[in-house]
């Protein structure tokens, strides 16, 4: 049972962290996509917390959605970490000026991944850590135990990393953000613009949590 | 002003510094002798016991049954050696090996008020590295002497007339003949000598007589024979049982480093590069330079780069010995442009990025490079640069649709044709009836090169449940699932 004086000094602390969720922990500005489905909605991903893009369907343009990532870093020379539990990124789909900023892990499976990210996650050099997670088998996704996840939320908060987690299905318990992306893009997708069809990405918000991750979550 | 730095018992604290474990055991050097072995130095618990130098071996075992019976070690002692100069050296450039674990330093060039704290930084460095030492104080090389061999432990004593007086006339080492000749005429300490007069002493001893009055008086003063300090940055280490396991090694290394390290600041240098050998138990050796990001002077990053290398090393056989080289250069300074994308913490870069090849395997983590060719999936992994320079202006991505993911491997399908065009696809986990199929784009190369041709045949695909897919046919092997637009 909490004193009179310290459940006050907690009812205080709870307000200023809803009304203010970025001053009460000193959170860097979220960074900015370029993507209007999602800036518009939340300001960005934000800093330092794991955001969720779930990719529900085939050809949904998760892929899409990571190459602005890699353009917006590369734009503001800054160091993007990419762990790539199935080895599916191709660097040939890419311009090398998109790359040059890129480290690419290559893991082997969900659990090697998931201690690549760990160690990621502790570099002060990286600004974005994109944990790619849909090719990995269902059933080692399922074995990652929860921890994990609030254990990378805790090795987050002193960074002003911004962390993208890509999964097949919603994974992340700690995730502050979670998006879904549901529909998958038609042949004549093959022939547009690629700045064209990443404006058009429209992922859906499933969950925004504002305040104290480690209180809600 | 003269200061020594000395370390009690050498030999054997040179042991202890790579065995800490030996620390609380009674423990002795062994040297051959004209009748076996016998014991040259041993610790205050092995003479709590009643073993003293000069005992035969077996007498010791009897005396201590618990006793540790080590030989010299002469690689240890070089290294501890090396140790107390490099220390030395951090507080002045007049630095005369004197002994083994005994260094001179001449204070000429330190003001004198730094004296006393440069030495007591020197002495807490010292015991940091494996080396508890004392320091002596005085106007001529031997009363610092005499002071730091009586000074206790990690303290510095001033050392003068007074502080010689109550000395036993042992300090001032007369001969076998001299100290009999002297306890006869009950002369017991340096205070009772120097009360003689100087003139009796050399007309009734002679001139060794005369020599031991002056050392008993502290007089004696000489030329220091100076030191050059370390010119190659190395450490050898060769160990006497093989080294199966890292922690041991990381042990041995981190020692080395430390004095390295102290070696590389005195000189104002910064290492660019480790040079790292082991040597193996099957006559093998294990050889690896590791390229630091950045110049560096630090212990502490020296030795990460090392455990993080040492940690994806696996060797055939045991380790039987380590060496270690430094490659030296001078410490870069640069300003940082104000747009360039530098790294703010280049080591600690490149210690995670050990750690996560060590992780994933070599060759799994860093910058991909897209090959320059048309053939599917040719790239490679190289080290992140440095610094990133700013975008031209105007950048954008490329017209060019959906990017790819790959299978990789591709995975094998099954592809039924209508016209010679796929119209339906079945492999794991992806399966359907094509609604569109665009292509065939055909690619070939290398085939002015045995072994090295290939010619692939592509179609981007539509299905019906939704997904677009790009398959391939190679013509021996037949239809894969290259990947997938997204």
């Amino acid at each position: 049972m909490l004193s009179g004086p310290t459940s006050s000094l907690s009812a205080l602390r709870q307000l200023l962290a809803t009304r203010f969720p970025t001053a009460a922990h000193g959170r860097a500005a979220p960074l900015v996509t370029g993507l209007p489905g999602i800036d518009e909605l939340t300001g960005g991903l934000p800093r330092p917390a794991l955001t969720e893009m779930v990719c529900a369907a085939p050809s949904c343009g998760s892929q899409l959605f990571l190459g602005q990532l890699l353009a917006v870093t590369r734009a503001e020379a800054w160091r993007l970490a990419l762990v790539d539990a199935g080895d599916a990124f191709a660097p040939d789909s890419w311009p090398p000026a998109h790359l040059e900023h890129l480290v690419w892990i290559r893991a082997r499976d969900a659990a090697e991944a998931m201690a690549a990210a760990d160690l990621l996650a502790r570099d002060a050099n990286f600004a974005l850590l994109a944990l790619d997670l849909r090719h990995a088998p269902r059933a080692q996704l399922r074995r990652i135990p929860s921890t994990s996840w609030y254990r990378l939320q805790r090795a987050l908060e002193p960074t002003t990393l911004a962390t993208v987690v890509l999964t097949p299905f919603p994974l992340v318990p700690s995730a502050h953000l979670r998006f879904e992306l549901n529909s998958s893009h038609a042949s004549d997708a093959l022939e547009q613009a690629r700045p064209t069809l990443a404006v058009r990405l429209c992922p859906a918000l499933l969950r925004q949590r504002h305040g104290d991750l480690a209180a809600t979550g | 002003m003269f200061a020594v730095l000395c370390v009690p018992a050498f030999a054997l604290q040179a042991i202890l510094r790579v065995e800490p474990a030996l620390a609380g055991k009674p423990l002795a050097l062994l040297v051959p002798g004209r009748r076996g072995q016998v014991i040259e130095e041993c610790n205050e618990l092995a003479i709590a016991e009643g073993v003293s130098p000069g005992y035969s071996a077996p007498r010791a075992q009897a005396r201590c049954p618990g006793i540790i019976l080590r030989p010299r070690q002469p690689d240890l002692e070089s290294d501890a050696r090396d140790t107390l100069l490099a220390a030395a050296f951090g507080i002045t450039a007049y630095v005369e090996s004197t002994a083994p674990g005994i260094c001179t330093l001449g204070l000429e060039q330190l003001a004198a008020a730094r004296h006393l704290p440069a030495l007591q930084h020197t002495l807490a460095q010292l015991a940091g590295l494996g080396l508890p030492a004392s320091a002596g104080l005085a106007t001529t090389p031997l009363l610092a002497l005499y002071a730091a061999r009586h000074a206790p432990p990690g303290q510095v004593l001033p050392g003068d007339r007074a502080f010689l007086a109550p000395l036993p006339v042992a300090a001032a080492e007369p001969s076998p003949e001299l100290a009999p000749v002297l306890a006869s005429w009950g002369i017991h300490t340096l205070g009772q000598l120097t009360a003689l007069a100087k003139a009796d002493v050399a007309q009734r001893l002679g001139r060794e007589g005369l020599a031991l009055w002056e050392r008993a008086a502290g007089e004696t003063t000489r030329p220091l024979d100076v030191t050059c300090p370390a010119q190659e940055f190395t450490a050898r280490f060769d160990c006497e049982h093989e080294l199966e396991t890292l922690e041991p090694l990381l042990f041995i290394l981190r020692r080395s480093v430390d004095r390295l390290a102290l070696e590389l600041a005195n000189a104002h240098q910064a290492a660019l590069a480790i040079d790292l050998a082991l040597d193996l138990a099957d006559d093998a050796q294990y050889r690896q330079s590791l390229r630091l990001p950045e110049p560096v002077t630090s212990a502490d990053i020296l030795f990460r780069a090392l455990q993080a290398h040492l940690e994806t090393v696996r060797t055939t056989a045991g380790i039987t010995g380590v060496r270690l080289r430094l490659e030296a250069g001078r410490i870069t300074v640069r300003q940082q442009g104000l747009f360039d994308g530098g790294l703010r913490d280049p080591h600690g870069f490149a210690d995670t990025l050990a750690r996560v090849t060590a992780l994933v395997g070599a060759g799994r983590a860093g910058r991909p490079v897209p090959a320059d060719t048309h053939q599917p999936d040719v790239f490679s992994l190289v080290a992140p640069p440095p610094t990133l320079q700013p975008l031209s202006a105007g950048f954008s991505l490329p017209p060019c649709g959906l990017p790819l993911r790959r299978h990789r491997p591709p995975t094998p399908a099954r592809v039924a044709l209508a016209e010679a065009r796929p119209a339906y696809v079945s492999a794991a986990g992806v399966e359907g009836n094509v609604t569109t199929a665009i292509g065939p784009w055909l690619g070939s190369g290398h085939w002015w090169e045995a072994g090295r041709c290939w010619h692939q045949e592509e179609w981007d695909v539509e299905l019906a449940g939704g997904g677009l897919y790009r398959l391939a046919h190679l013509p021996r092997q037949g239809w894969f699932v290259e990947g997938e637009y997204d």
